[in-house]
């Protein structure tokens, strides 16, 4: 990965190097309101609740474009997180693509003038009444690709968020309530650890455990915290809560055996088989498990809200967006708006995925329902607080580090939070120049 | 590498044919490096084992067992479901398409420059060869947005074309500084008698050198032919388009974005090693023949 990573940074610079040139090669995609091709890329896998959601719309897109074909293409994630920059900057790139969200991805590019502004289009065919104001964050830039606020580049489609799945067969053997407390949460691991069994899987070498101190920092948090740590509105002291709890607490249920020592070298796919083989009663992670769990997973299952938060980690999923060279963007705008319309949004949900604009009651399995319904219950009080990893460039490395540290206890949690606090300041003094 | 410890012609002979004296020589000793090859052996094949392992295991057996329990079913639908949607045998075709351009032009190139600094000993060889050499020694990382740059400004990106000079280049900077200093060892005697018959430089070349050489020039070929196979990143960045791209980038594209899919990724590296399994097996008995060719000389 560092490979890959140096490889990210040097495509970085060079584009930032190359700006003027992109910015001046932006203007001749035009309207294209008489293209009669569409040129189409994703990278989400045919049988996933989006893969299945995007093929129907893409069939209603021809449908109701005779004369236009779709040059669909399947791409590799790695491919366009990688490579989105030069490819879009050339001729060949696609009329309209799925993107990560973020200020290190699609900010990236809007500011480096590759996006398609979309502002005028989300206005009059209604996106921006149909998308939460925590879900429009990640479809908005400023000039200098800062989420939050500023122009639409981008357009989700579905949602994601962190709850926590438990294995209902363990809850029952052992007596245990699904907890609607942090208290009761705790309890409930008591009880666990008392019986011989660690209640939560981890994994310490990828996102899981930054995640998990998201999550706890989160319950003493509320949105004031979030527009600061992630949109720089004010700087974050990670000495005091809600950082310090959420680093406090992490060490405690280390300590108190909640969470395995040796789950600091793990990976999130370790932490995931080992709930799905049933040794786990329960994990933390989020919605993206779900379609798996849902195929692989024998035994009674079931997920929900962490306990006593009102903001979860979570965001809109990736983006549809519109390239400046694309050369069809008004067919580009038809096909975002067909994505975005209830047919495909309750499709994206009776597969397991999280429609941004669904309708419970047309989902009809029960579990799915519960999911969605869930994260609309977040979106609609305002709680995506978005990832831990998301401010900085880079940061995502700092925090596994740190809370690997953490779980093996070769740190305590001040250090750990020494450790993550200097790379964020430096990382936004950078961004914001202050 | 084997290759530049000893003069070319014996370089690639697997087995010098053993004396019979040797019978008389047995000893502990040779157990136990039998011994401890044997061991490594084994060790190199676990991780084709384990690939093989799970190929044929289903997601939810993946999941619930883990990578070392043996498979409840013989399940194919990894196998299969891989060669649908990458389209395999397109990719294959490229693949095949550039790595085989690479290694024959490679070797070429690598053999004319070499053939000017190792025997023709140009002025300033050893600067030359250690520029080369230093060409080689670039991270690719570092080389990536010019070639970008400079591919697109001349219409070539997005074609095999762009990967095929690239790694030609790339290739035969390598190719050149071993044959170079493996020419430099070059008989004289052979190059003197050659020319008092009135040889000129093409003939010299292709008459004494190249027959010479061949040996060294078909394990070039294999090395550049694997190495080109196996090369991910500039396929990945040169190459976006699915109908030009190669098979590790296909590979790539079963790697989600937080999710990854084991037995699918195992059965997907099970077709894609295949190729170059049999190139290398097909070109080994190559190989054997000329060397036997030389010998007759």
């Amino acid at each position: 990965m560092g490979r890959i990573r140096n490889l990210v940074a040097a495509v970085a610079v060079a584009a930032i190097a190359t700006t003027t040139v992109a910015a001046c090669g932006g203007d001749d995609g035009g309207d294209g309101s008489d293209a009669k091709t569409l040129k189409l890329w994703h990278y989400e896998s045919a049988n996933s609740a989006m893969g299945v959601a995007w093929d129907r719309a893409i069939q209603i897109f021809k449908d109701e474009h005779p004369g236009v074909e779709v040059q669909f293409e399947r791409k590799a994630f790695e491919q366009i997180q990688q490579n989105a920059g030069m490819i879009i900057n050339s001729s060949e790139g696609p009329d309209v693509m799925e993107y990560n969200k973020g200020n290190a991805t699609a900010g990236l590019l809007s500011s480096q003038g590759l996006l398609t502004d979309l502002t005028d289009e989300a206005g009059k065919r209604g996106w921006a009444d149909k998308l939460s104001p925590s879900l429009q964050t990640t479809a908005r830039y400023s000039d200098k690709g800062v989420m939050g606020s500023g122009n639409w580049y981008g357009v989700p489609n579905y949602g994601e968020y962190v709850m926590v799945y438990y294995n209902k067969d363990l809850f029952d053997k052992y007596g245990v309530k699904v907890p609607t407390t942090l208290d009761e949460m705790t309890a409930a691991m008591d009880t666990f650890v008392g019986k011989g069994v660690t209640p939560l899987a981890e994994a310490g070498a990828e996102y899981p455990a930054g995640q998990l101190f998201y999550q706890l920092a989160l319950s003493k948090a509320d949105r004031a915290f979030v527009d600061d740590y992630q949109l720089y509105k004010n700087p974050v002291d990670f000495h005091a809560d809600p950082l310090k709890y959420g680093a406090d607490t992490f060490a405690d249920w280390v300590r108190k055996g909640y969470v395995a020592k040796d789950s600091a070298s793990l990976k999130a796919e370790d932490m995931g088989t080992a709930f799905i083989s049933g040794k786990a009663p329960m994990i933390v992670s989020g919605s993206w498990w779900y379609g798996r769990f849902k195929s692989e997973i024998k035994f009674n299952w079931d997920s929900f809200l962490f306990p006593g938060n009102k903001l979860q980690a979570g965001s809109s999923g990736n983006l549809w967006v519109v390239p400046a060279n694309s050369k069809a963007k008004s067919l580009a705008y038809d096909f975002i708006d067909i994505t975005l319309r209830p047919e495909i949004q309750d499709l994206i949900g009776n597969n397991g995925g999280v429609p941004v604009a669904g309708d419970p009651s047309k989902i009809s399995d029960p579990k799915d329902r519960k999911l969605i319904e869930n994260f609309n219950t977040v979106s609609q009080q305002d709680g995506l607080a978005f990832y831990p990893d998301w401010p900085v460039p880079g940061y995502y490395d700092v925090l596994v580090a740190g809370f690997q540290g953490l779980i093996n206890g070769s740190k305590s949690p001040d250090q750990v939070l020494d450790t993550i606090a200097k790379p964020y300041a430096d990382g936004v003094k950078e961004i914001t120049g202050k | 590498m084997a290759v530049t410890l000893t003069p070319a012609d014996r370089a690639v002979t697997p087995r010098p044919p053993r004396p019979a004296r040797d019978r008389h020589h047995r000893g502990a000793s040779r157990w136990i490096v039998l011994t401890l090859v044997t061991l490594g052996a084994l060790a190199m094949l676990v991780p084709f084992a384990f690939m093989l392992l799970n190929a044929f295991k289903s997601p939810g057996d993946y999941s619930t067992g883990g990578p070392l329990s043996w498979p409840s079913e013989f399940y194919t639908k990894g196998l299969r479901t891989y060669w649908t949607e990458v389209d395999f045998p397109v990719k294959l075709w490229n693949s095949a398409l550039i790595a085989g351009s690479v290694a024959v032009l490679g070797v070429v190139v690598s053999l004319l420059n070499a053939y000017a600094l190792g025997i023709g000993r140009v002025r300033g060889r050893l600067w030359i060869v250690g520029l080369f050499l230093l060409a080689n020694m670039l991270p690719q990382e570092s080389l990536i947005y010019p070639l970008y740059y400079v591919a697109k400004e001349i219409g070539l990106y997005n074609t095999r074309l762009s990967v095929i000079i690239i790694f030609t280049v790339i290739q035969s900077a390598f190719g050149t500084y071993l044959l170079a200093s493996v020419m430099s060892t070059f008989p004289r005697s052979l190059l003197e008698a050659a020319a008092l018959d009135g040889a000129g430089r093409w003939t010299v070349l292709w008459r004494v050198v190249f027959p010479n050489l061949r040996p060294t020039l078909a394990v070039l070929l294999i090395f550049f032919f694997i190495w080109t196979w196996n090369e991910f990143l500039i396929p990945l960045v040169m190459l976006i388009d699915n109908s030009t791209q190669t098979i590790p980038v296909a590979l790539a594209s079963l790697q989600g974005d937080r999710l990854m899919d084991a037995p699918t990724t195992n059965a997907g590296s099970l077709i894609s090693l295949v190729p170059a399994v049999l190139f290398f097996l097909i070109f080994q008995r190559t190989l054997a023949r000329g060397i036997t060719a030389g010998a007759e000389k």
